[in-house]
């Protein structure tokens, strides 16, 4: 087993599982919370199509702009088309758009973009892929973190930088970027069929620059994030991050359509001090065949992420296991969904300990059991 | 890079399909070796011990593993196979250890007034491993094959005394009309005992078969006294011995056994497991090692 993963993860773990245990243990009704999303999530996946137009209708309701994909090449052909001519691009971290190769692709065309999550930078700076879904950067030690930054970002970093240091030297550098960026692009942790609005949870504050500065607001979400009600997908917000262990979560950032002001007269006018246009495009990408098989129950997954610690294939495998950014075993149902990769599932050892965990219930070792057939049958 | 091998993977579901099959074992066994634990049962009861030789074999399969991908490798002979029966064979002190822990069980089932029966080598294998592969449709085919002859010798139902074989049979009553009743063996007796241990909970009883609170307040009840840490023995973080991961790689399997045990090991020196596939994997790394029907009476 390599060494700095092992140190890394060991660390993480001992930070992150007892916080999160806490945290559920002091907030009981954040379970009686979760499980009354899933019920409302399983209404969704049982009738997406009237979910989807319901959601088309709320997102232009409130002026903004709405766009189905079939798959990651039609997101990207859409996604090309809003940005036009303008190059200057921040993103908010989001495993669709890894899914998508947004970054990957729109780099190759000559465009200036920038990861805006801590974890997600090194991420992109060191040309690597994240190891996990909530903390991408988990396989990075602080010295190798040191390292990047002195390599990529300012030579005077070194390994006996604190971190309150290095992290100021990565705000002082992504200021620059959301001041200058044209076009934020995020994903969202929920969309309010009801409302049409899209909600992201974060506690860095990056989301809320990227969301607000540029005059356009891109959230590319896959039809899986869609709930009934705008509470359904405050429910969500609440349940993700107690469950990451970030609980509360610092910034619950809101978007329902571009930036609008009614101080005269009340009469809406738009834009106003934020983004002038907000585009909400939904990506399939085989998740509407998976709602149709027997992965339905995967597309109940809320990220949180929770899953990964108590797998003993993704603390000896760490990004490996499963097709990064899907990783861990949530990941390996979504390589399934996504990719239709199957092999990695092999790996798995039906430890059990991610269907436990699950806010969401997922009986992930027997949607496992099934890929495992998927690949062999 | 870790590299799933399908060929190898699927070479293995073949021979092991077809074995069992032919002869209900998954590759050939000394069948009236591993079933002379005892005389003294009856062969006609509708109630009946099954082992499905897993305590039994658990010590060869290691052995088995390391043949595998000789036997892949050259397509060696099906007769030559057949001859590994006499070859590989768990070392004397292992099978008396398998024995007593059989007999133990035995003895607790009837202490608790249990009137039950055993198939000595007529004994079937349960078809674990396929189902623990994601073989479905190979597993679903063999439990239809395997319900038969139970009905054929007239069996009711079956006391399990390991978790892989309940977990197989629960399951094959979730997958096709599996119509036998299934009971481990946990839920018939209660016991006595005494000592400290840090538990490894086998995955199948604690997290499949939600097991861990009930085994855990007959181990509390019995005497016995277990030392807990979250991050190690929780029903959300305890984690696989390592094991099922042979079949893609014996070293990532050990390497996974290793960290187990030296994360178990920070909570107690004395290990106490309830499964002879764990105990097999872990007894590697750690030395205080017992089944739990080692020191319960």
């Amino acid at each position: 087993m390599d060494y700095d993963w092992n140190v890394s993860l060991n660390r993480a773990i001992l930070n992150n599982a007892p916080k999160v245990d806490k945290i559920l243990r002091e907030n009981p009704y954040i379970n009686d919370i979760a499980r009354d999303l899933r019920e409302r999530k399983l209404e969704v996946l049982s009738d997406i199509d009237t979910y989807i137009k319901r959601t088309e209708e709320s997102v232009k309701k409130n002026g903004g702009i709405f766009h189905i994909a079939r798959d990651s090449a039609e997101a990207m052909n859409i996604v090309r088309e809003i940005i036009g001519e303008r190059t200057k691009i921040v993103l908010s971290k989001s495993n669709v758009l890894y899914e998508i190769k947004l970054r990957e692709e729109l780099s190759k065309e000559g465009m200036d973009v920038w990861e805006t999550d801590l974890g997600e930078y090194l991420v992109q700076i060191n040309n690597d892929m994240p190891s996990h879904l909530v903390a991408p950067a988990v396989h990075l030690s602080k010295k190798r973190i040191s390292e990047i930054l002195n390599e990529n970002l300012d030579s005077t970093i070194n390994e006996y930088t604190s971190t309150e240091e290095m992290v100021k030297k990565v705000r002082d550098f992504l200021i620059t970027k959301y001041l200058s960026a044209e076009v934020g692009i995020t994903g969202a942790n929920a969309v309010s069929a009801d409302t049409g609005s899209i909600l992201l949870i974060e506690n860095e504050g990056n989301i809320r620059m990227d969301t607000v500065l540029p005059s356009t607001h891109i959230a590319i979400t896959g039809i899986d994030k869609i709930v009934p009600t705008l509470k359904d997908a405050f429910n969500e917000v609440i349940v993700q991050a107690a469950n990451a262990g970030f609980y509360p979560p610092t910034y619950v950032n809101l978007t329902s359509g571009p930036s609008a002001t009614g101080d005269i007269e009340l009469q809406k006018v738009t834009p106003a001090t934020g983004p002038k246009e907000f585009h909400v495009i939904l990506i399939d990408n085989g998740r509407r065949e998976a709602m149709n098989s027997d992965l339905k129950e995967s597309l109940l997954c809320i990220r949180c992420g929770r899953c990964y610690f108590s797998c003993p294939a993704y603390r000896l495998y760490g990004k490996e296991f499963g097709t990064s950014p899907y990783t861990g075993p949530t990941g390996i149902m979504w390589s399934a969904i996504v990719y239709k990769q199957y092999d990695k599932s092999e790996m798995c050892m039906h430890s059990g300990g991610c269907s436990v965990v699950c806010p969401m219930q997922i009986p992930i070792p027997k949607i496992i059991e099934k890929i495992k057939f998927k690949y062999t049958g | 890079m870790v590299e799933v091998l399908r060929e190898r993977i699927m070479k293995m579901k073949d021979m092991v399909f077809e074995n069992l099959m032919d002869s209900l074992l998954p590759f050939p066994m000394d069948t009236k070796l591993f079933s002379s634990w005892t005389s003294s049962l009856s062969k006609n009861k509708k109630t009946v011990i099954y082992t499905s030789y897993m305590y039994q074999i658990s010590g060869i399969l290691k052995k088995y593993e390391k043949l595998f991908p000789k036997i892949y490798r050259i397509n060696m002979p099906k007769k030559l196979i057949s001859l590994s029966k006499y070859m590989i064979r768990p070392g004397d002190s292992e099978l008396k250890r398998a024995f007593n822990i059989i007999n133990n069980i035995s003895n607790l089932l009837k202490k608790s007034n249990v009137d039950f029966g055993y198939l000595y080598e007529n004994e079937p294998y349960s078809g674990a491993i396929l189902l623990e592969s994601g073989f479905l449709y190979e597993f679903k085919k063999y439990g239809e094959k395997l319900r038969d002859f139970f009905h054929e010798k007239g069996i009711e139902e079956l006391i399990t005394i390991d978790p892989h074989t309940t977990n197989a049979l629960k399951r094959l009553k979730e997958l096709i009309n599996f119509d036998i009743n299934v009971v481990n063996y946990l839920e018939l007796v209660n016991f006595e005992g005494s000592g400290e241990y840090v538990i490894h909970d086998s995955c199948l009883y604690s997290r499949a078969m939600n097991m861990y609170t009930t085994v855990r307040k007959k181990i509390d009840e019995s005497g016995i006294k277990l030392d807990e840490n979250y991050l190690v023995t929780s029903k959300e973080m305890g984690i696989c011995c390592g094991g099922p991961l042979s079949l893609v790689s014996n070293k990532d399997s050990d390497d996974i056994s290793k960290m187990r045990a030296e994360s178990l090991l920070t909570v107690n020196e004395n290990v106490l497991v309830m499964c002879p596939l764990c105990y097999e994997n872990l007894s590697q790394h750690i030395s205080s090692i017992k089944d739990l029907a080692e020191v319960i009476s």
